[in-house]
């Protein structure tokens, strides 16, 4: 499979960039394991894989932001450096983010030459005819034509992602990395953009193109790289392949863990119910229920509206349509009265969102639960001190004290202590956004256990989580997101990666 | 091809600013109400009187628009103005003046942006504390004394006209031309622009961020200095409270202006119109005989009011 | 995960000195070594009379400081303190004049005090303002509005019984230094003793995490915003029976000694660390310095440059810490 597709019809005898053997690891994790593929020029090539395959890692490495541990990089044939970001710009590889770094108050051409800008005739002054002619013809190249006088922050996503590939032009890039340039887009602005991307082939840039959408896969690409488990597991020329064989390729990544989970037979009441929940931020007619005993998966690509989903459901977001109900009970307000009816949840980002880091173990285990131990307003040390001491050995916490700042302790028992927080509080229903995330084997294992102890004792959970296998094992049912809304529901018997990848994936 | 529409009428009319509106509509108020707003002396006045103003609100808008602040500017001018009286009195030469109280000026200006840039303290901290210092300093070099007996060629600074045109209207018009240039067609313009809007962006294109803040806080601090002198001269003297809660003058300028706290949103024909609506207030207010702490108030009132609004901007 | 069964939960019998007493024994420390230094430098530092004026005056500093420890302790700040005092003593002192009657001043300066920290409190949860210039515009508003309703005038010559609450003795202390006392204790056990202290060390060491842990953060910053201008009221009775007169301007140089007091004794600008005792040793070390100066005969003009400096110094100290602590 590893073998090189052959090289196109083009001139070119050897390709634009090529990527040997290209490794990376982090502590626990191999982000990327002896991946290489050949970019050739005036070619969309694919890259193509499920969340945390590997493309993120892999685009890093190319802006120069992460160093690889192994490997080699070839421009032209000849091998080359790549150690920084400044080696990238100046091998002319740029990488457009989805988000980016523009200056919204200042126009597109000064956008595009920021830091470079033409002098003027007095020291310091810009050159504005230049500066603005030199923008004008450069948007000219890529079929964009907008008066380059017109503040970023006026465009539309569309409009910024060209101004982004303008400035990256403007530096000489000869290969482009695209992370879902579409993804933000609406229909006439992915064609404006395809356009775009036509222009750019004749001019012989090389573009890698990471995507989620089979329909461009197939239209687009040139030819496709499929990443699992940060290994490249195929490549394809798109003629010769077919949307359910590269689904087939990305799923069935290697769960280093098992993790055991008793099924009850029958789940328990519903305790919470969603009903047709719109909110501003771009969730739309959500609708679901969660039983007491039971694990209910929430999966779909990053940025498909589930953690929107969460924080709507918690009244950390205002809903603008819809009712929430828990035991049937009507929930309104914000994540305080949320609380209070014993809604829990668990934050994607533990740091930012879900502790206060400089504060003790001790602190934030009791934080959520401060009404219900002292309900007359005094705080009472030692009871605290009690309450949080049964829950670090309840939770086995490591951690030489209470008193520890929260901050020193590993991933996985930084989790354990908001879930321990949450049950401190005496929560019936636990939304987790991806629990596992940043989180080793070993602890995965022990944070599973804890959630399949919670069911076991009838609380309702609802599990966010882009790893597709963690779903499949520990869920007894998911619903499956699609920009915004909820596109379908999966059984236990249901239940499998490939299903999961094709309903969240666009046109598949 | 696929241009926005920008022009339509409805964003025509809603990017009618908000202080444009206020400065007509103070403009009419007071000439209903007092006949001697609208004659050619006040207005000349109320042009004459803002100068000062505008030497501190355009800087001001430059820091505000990098998320800072510098609220040791009128402290600053204080100590400028007194810095200029006692060293054209002890040397007898305006120029050496000028300069003491322009580097006096620049040193608070570096200071500023050090602790800013380069030790992290929060910039409306850093400059409290050094507001402090300032006003410590102003105490200290004049005993709390006013300095007089100023000669004449300082009063001239204020008094004097050239082409029948008032000297501080000169110095307005130059200083607005030279920080719409500075803004808007030099490299430190686009660079203010990216400090508050996207400053990884700039640390992107390999401009030295920190260096680039001091600069900002040192051009505040060398215009917080020429103000000092133009007070010097407008006062025919060096006074230790001189600049008192000009810097709040300045702020309210900036923000009524439609300056951002945020995203390094900067309008300088905004600042130019806020200063003149802070400055139509007060002159207004005045021939209504009200008295200036009652101004104070309607001014804090007016800054809570546009950042209120700015607010509710940036959030829909 | 054998270690884990290791693990002591309580932090077991050993000696366990906590970092917040480490800190506020590192800022004792320094208040001792200013005595010592001042004792020896001068004659007079270690006379009784001086003593217990350095106490009164502390005293004075703690209740203006104490009420923005908490506003700290959420990283906020409220510039508009010295300007509330201000108006608050100025009103206070009206009512107190016209009326004969004490307890109305009291009750009405602290009501006044209160109602302005909650409209502070009100214009950084509803209207969504960042504090520092929320409490700014409110700074000049006040000052604006006790120049106009002063006039220039001053209120001068209150009830004997009324001054004591400044002046007076008991048992050979002054009062000031009882009410310090009362104080002191309220705002700890607030502070350190109940769930809204709690909540506010939460809000501040993290305001997304507060929230999203179920907290009512906009509900508890207009406490810690109405607690503050209430003691900036409290405090301003104090100042107007120690100076028996009540001007306009009193409280304009307050602000920026309340903010130093706060962050020598050892509350961070960047909020979730701090307490009501270490303001204390704040204003404390703050006056003793002051004092010093005075006593050293170097010029009252100095005070606000040493001032800003120390404000400075706190701040970037504040930083370095905790730059290395994670």
């Amino acid at each position: 499979m590893n073998a090189l597709a052959p090289k196109p019809a083009g001139d070119a005898a050897v390709p634009l960039f090529e990527l040997r053997g290209i490794s990376k690891s982090f502590p626990g994790v191999k982000a990327l394991d002896d991946v290489s593929f050949a970019i050739w020029p005036g070619e969309v090539h694919m890259l193509l894989g499920e969340n945390g395959a590997g493309k993120s890692s892999l685009m890093k490495v190319l802006c120069g932001a992460y160093t690889a541990d192994g490997g080699q990089f070839f421009l032209d044939g000849r091998k080359v450096e790549m150690n920084s970001a400044a080696d990238a710009r100046q091998l002319g590889v740029a990488v457009i983010f989805q988000e980016f770094s523009l200056v919204p108050y200042l126009d597109i051409a000064q956008n595009i030459y920021l830091g470079r800008e033409p002098k003027g005739w007095l020291p310091g002054t810009i050159d504005r005819g230049k500066i603005l002619r030199d923008a004008k013809a450069l948007l000219a190249t890529i079929g964009f034509d907008i008066d380059p006088s017109t503040p970023v922050h006026r465009l539309g996503v569309a409009q910024q992602q060209m101004v982004e590939i303008a400035k990256a032009l403007s530096q000489d890039a000869r290969i482009l990395v695209m992370d879902e340039p579409t993804a933000a887009l609406s229909d006439r602005e992915t064609e404006l953009l395809f356009a775009m991307i036509a222009q750019l082939k004749v001019k012989g840039v090389a573009i890698v193109y990471i995507s989620h959408r089979m329909a461009e896969v197939f239209s687009l690409g040139d030819r496709i790289t499929v990443l699992r488990d940060g290994k490249k597991v195929a490549e394809a020329m798109p003629g010769q392949s077919s949307p359910d064989e590269l689904i087939r390729l990305m799923v069935g990544r290697n769960v280093d863990t098992s993790y055991p989970r008793n099924f009850a037979a029958e789940p328990g009441p519903i305790v919470l119910q969603v009903s047709n929940v719109s909110s501003p931020n771009g969730i739309h007619d959500i609708d679901l229920v969660v039983r007491a005993g039971e694990i209910v998966g929430l999966c779909g690509l990053v940025g498909s509206g589930r953690t929107e989903v969460a924080r709507a459901i918690f009244g950390a977001d205002k809903t603008s349509a819809g009712e929430i109900r828990i035991d049937g009970q009507l929930r309104s307000g914000g994540p305080d009265k949320a609380s209070r009816m014993g809604i829990a949840l668990i934050p994607e980002s533990r740091k930012a969102e879900g502790l206060a880091l400089i504060r003790s173990v001790g602190d934030n285990l009791v934080v959520s639960a401060l009404q219900k131990l002292f309900p007359l307003g005094l705080f009472v040390p030692q009871r605290a001190r009690e309450e949080s001491g049964a829950l670090v050995r309840q939770l086995r916490v490591a951690t030489p004290s209470v008193k520890q700042p929260v901050g020193l302790l590993s991933g996985g028992n930084q989790q354990k202590v908001v879930i321990g927080k949450w049950l401190a509080a005496g929560a019936k229903v636990f939304i987790f956004d991806e629990p596992t995330r940043g989180i080793d084997v070993g602890a995965k294992a022990e944070i599973f256990a804890l959630i399949d102890g919670l069911v076991a004792k009838g609380a309702a959970v609802l599990m966010i989580s882009s790893e597709q296998a963690e779903i499949v094992h520990v869920c007894d049912r998911a619903y499956v997101m699609r920009d915004g809304g909820i596109v379908g529901e999966l059984s236990r018997q249901q239940l499998s990666e490939e299903n999961i990848v094709r309903m969240g994936m666009h046109h598949a | 091809m696929h241009e926005i529409a920008l022009n339509s009428p409805t964003t025509r009319i809603r990017r009618i600013p908000g202080v444009a509106v206020m400065l007509v509509a103070l403009v009419v108020c007071f000439a209903a109400t007092s006949p001697g707003f609208l004659t050619a002396p006040n207005l000349s006045n109320v042009l004459v009187q803002s100068t000062v103003l505008l030497l501190l609100a355009l800087p001001m808008t430059l820091i505000i628009m990098t998320e800072g602040l510098d609220l040791s500017m009128g402290a600053v001018l204080t100590l400028a103005s007194l810095v200029v009286a006692l060293v054209t009195l002890a040397t007898g030469s305006v120029l050496l003046g000028l300069l003491a109280a322009c580097a006096v000026g620049i040193l608070f200006g570096v200071a500023n942006g050090w602790l800013v840039a380069i030790l992290g303290i929060p910039p409306f901290v850093a400059t409290l504390g050094t507001l402090g210092m300032a006003q410590g300093l102003s105490l200290i070099v004049s005993d709390g004394q006013s300095v007089v007996g100023m000669p004449i060629a300082i009063q001239k600074i204020y008094s004097g006209t050239v082409a029948a045109v008032p000297l501080p209207i000169w110095m307005a018009i130059v200083a607005y031309v030279v920080f719409y240039l500075l803004l808007y067609h030099t490299r430190l313009g686009t660079f203010v622009f990216a400090l508050g809007g996207n400053r990884d962006a700039l640390r992107f294109a390999g401009i030295k961020v920190e260096r680039m803040l001091i600069v900002v806080y040192a051009i505040g601090g060398a215009m917080a200095g020429l103000a000092g002198v133009l007070m010097t001269a407008r006062m025919n003297a060096g006074h230790p409270t001189a600049g008192l809660g000009l810097e709040f003058d300045a702020i309210a300028a900036v923000a009524v202006g439609g300056t951002s706290f945020e995203r390094g949103n900067g309008w300088l024909l905004g600042t130019l119109l806020g200063v003149l609506t802070v400055g139509v207030l007060r002159n207004g207010l005045n021939l209504l005989a009200i008295p200036s702490s009652v101004q104070v108030s309607c001014i804090g009132v007016l800054v809570i009011m546009a950042l209120f609004f700015d607010g509710l901007r940036s959030r829909t | 995960m054998t270690d884990t069964t290791k693990i002591l939960p309580g932090g077991a019998r050993r000696l366990h000195i906590s970092a917040d007493v480490l800190q506020l024994s590192y800022r004792l420390l320094a208040a001792l070594l200013i005595c010592v230094l001042l004792s020896l430098l001068t004659d007079s530092f270690l006379s009784l009379n001086n003593i217990l004026n350095v106490l009164r005056q502390a005293s004075l500093m703690f209740f203006v400081a104490a009420g923005l420890t908490l506003v700290v302790l959420t990283a906020g700040l409220d510039l508009s303190i010295g300007a509330n005092v201000g108006l608050t003593a100025c009103l206070a002192g009206t009512v107190i004049h016209v009326t004969g009657s004490p307890t109305l001043g009291v009750l009405v300066g602290i009501g006044v005090g209160a109602a302005i920290g909650l409209a502070n409190g009100i214009m950084v949860t509803a209207l969504r303002i960042p504090s520092f210039i929320a409490t700014y515009g409110m700074l000049w508003i006040l000052q604006g509005v006790a120049y106009w309703y002063m006039a220039g005038e001053t209120i001068h010559g209150f009830p004997p019984g009324f001054r004591q609450l400044g002046s007076g003795y008991f048992l050979g202390l002054p009062i000031p230094v009882y009410l310090l006392v009362i104080f002191l204790a309220i705002g700890t056990v607030l502070a350190q003793r109940t769930t809204w202290g709690q909540e506010i060390y939460a809000i501040g060491a993290n305001p997304v995490a507060a929230r999203l842990s179920g907290i009512p953060v906009a509900a508890r910053l207009l406490l810690v915003y109405t607690v503050s201008g209430t003691m900036a009221g409290l405090a301003s009775i104090i100042f107007l029976a120690r100076l028996n007169s009540a001007e306009a301007d009193i409280g304009e140089s307050l602000t920026l000694p309340a903010i130093a007091s706060v962050l020598i004794g050892g509350t961070s600008l960047f909020g979730g660390v701090g307490t009501v005792f270490g303001t204390f040793i704040g204003a404390l070390i703050l006056t003793l310095v002051l004092n010093g100066m005075n006593l050293l005969q170097i010029s009252a003009s100095w005070q606000p440059l040493v001032t800003g400096a120390i404000v400075i110094l706190a701040v970037w100290l504040d930083r370095m810490t905790r730059r290395r602590a994670f």
